[in-house]
């Protein structure tokens, strides 16, 4: 049979194919994708598409868990200072209820309540980067101010509603409670029960100052008790944390095996196209010349 | 005496023979790399012996004339998968340029702005009072709306290329079914003597296969030359009188492909650059851009509407964040943020400023189901997959064409093609034989010579 003579088209053909592998091998190496346009791998570029979406969100995630945990810990050691400050106002109240106490002596420990109140006052007005942290959601102006007409001296200028902050796909995390729930909640206020104690103090009534640093003992107990609250916060934002790492690693591992390439296999295939394409080469350019005339002898 | 000269004729017979022989052999040689050129093969045929008594002398040879060497059949598979290539090949180049605009690589595509956006509002709901969050909602909005703008607009300039395509095509179409139609003239005035239409015949051949290449057609012979349809049977070539195709301006601001008749065939034309731009334009580009559009609106509405559940930063109900076109089909094309003041960015749920509440709302209208049932993230997704897949299809689809066809061209040439080494062969052995017959031609005339000079020199 006949062959066809013309092997120009046949070694074209051959030598784009090495080419075009060639420029494929050569691409994966140098990105280091295995699918760098869709059509590469259509199922991988529709992953990547909820793939690249969730690693944005939980690097927010992360973001967002150590900066609402900064809030939650000041919020913390605000209300821990404020409990050690209500045990000493307890304890410097059970000293001027004492018999014993002289008047002066309750004068100069209504001094000392007194500082404690503008320093319990102070850790209530607390900020973190520009926002209270116990005027509910409105942070933006300090919760307590000084009333006279209001029974406890303190008019609460925040709202009852809290903040809850997404720091996973299906996981908000409460970060806040109004001060109104901590602060000057009607059962034990605690601002309230300070002043209280202050002008029971200046009064002299041992009787009046019992009372009061009952009604400051009460408050102590449940200002603690809301404190578990933040330590809460605390735990469960610590735990998202190391999820969230975890979930980072797993989303790059997802990533890599999608449309990531295998080093040593990208590199073993570039070698290989290379090869290919040398003997495409090598092979057209001893083929392509050799014809019947190189042989026979020029017309004499 | 009669002996001699029958010999000298006979030998001058095959001196024009090899002649044509020689001249069919140098025409190969010159046609070699002619596009559509099929070898020529010199036929020799013996003339018939006279006998008259004992004195039997050979009739000698003629060259009853050249033959084409060519194959219909395999002509008409070569016809039939070009069509079908250059179809598929309109179909992949064009959604390798649209599927550019999908590849995350860029990271500024849909799903790579939808992650930032994403992100900015789970930023807002750390920091819901910082300015550099809100504006960073109001800016990736801004990306995000870009990005469909973006993608949209690639989509439809792909579309337009397709149009212009079309127009071009059927202008190429209709000078190739005139020239088709003039050799088709000519070969049925030639083809009368000689049963093979040469040269002419080649011509033919080779721009029904450059018009098999811009179209699908089908072909039939018939006593007046070749009949020309399109797939769907729409005539382009009858004998020596051609159709021409007219493109007008459709409702849709499309070019649509009207018959001689001016009936309509744009949706029935398959195959070669015209069906491949006119499936690429009407069918392909359409589908991704309808999703595209889908998705754009629905998201922006369902968007707005979490808006409208929270209040901005001064206290006031949330204001539409994005805007779409009323026209649907734009909605891709046309989306974008309708506020530029980050303090209208409804975060708060209850209208105090420092509440992130409805942060939650924005943010599930991002991550949450859209009335088509599934995420904006897996709406994007299944187009990106549609996309990458139509695009891999369509290349693999060439490569194996590509195959197939290279298959069928090696066969073709394994029959028509000019072996250069056989023609250097043949040169041999018409050379060798014209010198041959040159040697009858002198030796008869020294014959003759010695003849005539019987009896005046010499002696007997």
């Amino acid at each position: 049979m006949r062959v066809d003579p013309n092997m120009v088209p046949d070694m074209l053909s051959a030598i784009q194919q090495s080419q075009t592998s060639l420029n494929t091998a050569l691409e994966q190496v140098a990105t280091g994708k295995s699918v760098n346009v869709p059509s590469d791998n259509p199922s991988a570029a529709a992953n990547m598409v909820q793939n690249t979406i969730e690693t944005a969100s939980v690097d927010q995630y992360t973001q967002n868990v150590s900066g609402v945990l900064s809030t939650v810990q000041t919020a913390d050691s605000a209300l821990s200072s404020v409990v050690s400050s209500l045990t000493q106002a307890v304890s410097l109240g059970t000293e001027g209820a004492n018999g014993t106490s002289s008047t002066s002596n309750q004068q100069a420990i209504a001094v000392q309540v007194q500082g404690i109140l503008s320093s319990v006052l102070s850790q209530a007005n607390m900020s973190y980067q520009g926002a209270y942290l116990f005027g509910g959601t409105a942070s933006t102006a300090a919760p307590y101010t000084v009333d006279s007409a209001s029974p406890s001296g303190y008019t609460y200028n925040g709202n009852n509603d809290v903040n809850s902050v997404q720091v996973g796909d299906q996981m908000n995390v409460q970060v806040n409670l109004p001060g109104s729930q901590i602060f000057s909640n009607s059962s034990a206020n605690v601002l309230g029960s300070l002043s209280s104690l202050v002008s029971a103090l200046q009064s002299g009534s041992t009787s009046a100052i019992s009372t009061a640093t009952n009604a400051v003992s009460a408050a102590l107990g449940y200002v603690s008790q809301q404190r578990v609250f933040y330590g809460n916060a605390e735990s469960q934002l610590n735990s998202q944390e190391t999820y969230l790492q975890q979930e980072t690693v797993s989303l790059a591992s997802q990533q890599n095996s999608l449309v990531g390439v295998d080093e040593a296999a990208a590199a073993t295939n570039l070698n290989q196209a290379e090869t290919d394409n040398s003997a495409a080469l090598a092979a057209a350019a001893k083929v392509l010349p050799n014809t019947l005339l190189s042989y026979l002898a020029p017309p004499t | 005496m009669g002996g001699l000269n029958t010999t000298l004729l006979v030998g001058m017979q095959a001196l024009e023979a090899t002649q044509g022989a020689l001249a069919a052999t140098s025409n190969n040689i010159a046609n070699a790399n002619t596009p559509g050129y099929t070898r020529e093969v010199p036929q020799f045929s013996e003339n018939e012996q006279s006998i008259s008594g004992s004195d039997v002398s050979g009739g000698g040879v003629s060259l009853e004339g050249l033959q084409s060497v060519r194959d219909e059949l395999l002509n008409l598979q070569i016809q039939n998968q070009t069509s079908l290539q250059s179809s598929v090949d309109m179909q992949s180049s064009t959604l390798q340029q649209i599927q550019s605009y999908f590849s995350s690589t860029s990271g500024d595509d849909i799903s790579s702005e939808l992650a930032a956006f994403s992100s900015s509002l789970s930023q807002l709901s750390a920091t819901p009072t910082s300015a550099a969050a809100q504006q960073g909602v109001i800016s990736t909005g801004q990306d995000l709306a870009n990005a469909f703008n973006t993608t949209a607009n690639g989509l439809t300039s792909a579309q337009s290329y397709a149009d212009g395509q079309v127009t071009q095509t059927v202008a190429q179409i209709n000078s190739l079914t005139q020239q088709i139609a003039q050799l088709n003239g000519q070969l049925a005035q030639t083809s009368t003597t000689v049963n093979d239409g040469g040269t002419v015949e080649d011509q033919r051949d080779e721009l029904v296969q450059q018009l098999s290449a811009l179209t699908g057609i089908s072909i039939t012979q018939s006593n007046d030359g070749e009949t020309i349809t399109t797939g769907n049977g729409t005539p382009l070539v009858m004998g020596s009188q051609s159709f021409t195709l007219q493109t007008t301006t459709g409702s849709d601001g499309m070019q649509q492909v009207l018959d001689s008749t001016g009936k309509n065939i744009t949706a029935s034309i398959q195959g070669g650059t015209l069906g491949g731009a006119i499936q690429v334009r009407d069918q392909t580009i359409p589908g991704i851009l309808t999703q595209l559009n889908t998705l754009a609106s629905q998201f922006a509405t369902a968007f707005n509407a979490a808006q409208a559940k929270g209040f901005d930063s001064n206290g006031n109900a949330g204001q539409n964040f994005f805007s779409v076109p009323v026209n649907p089909a734009n909605a891709a094309s046309g989306i974008s943020v309708s506020i530029s003041n980050p303090a209208l960015v409804a975060i708060s749920s209850d209208g105090s400023a420092g509440s992130n509440g409805n942060v939650a709302n924005l943010s599930a209208a991002v991550s949450g189901a859209l009335p088509s049932g599934s995420t904006p993230a897996d709406s994007y997704a299944n187009v990106v997959f549609q996309v990458g897949t139509a695009a891999s299809n369509a290349t693999a689809q060439s490569t194996a064409i590509g195959l197939n066809l290279q298959q069928l061209t090696t066969q073709q040439g394994s029959v028509s093609a000019v072996s250069t080494d056989e023609e250097a062969s043949n040169l041999i052995l018409f050379q060798t034989a014209y010198e041959a017959a040159a040697r009858i031609v002198s030796t008869i005339q020294q014959l003759n010579t010695v003849t005539l000079d019987m009896g005046t020199t010499g002696g007997y």
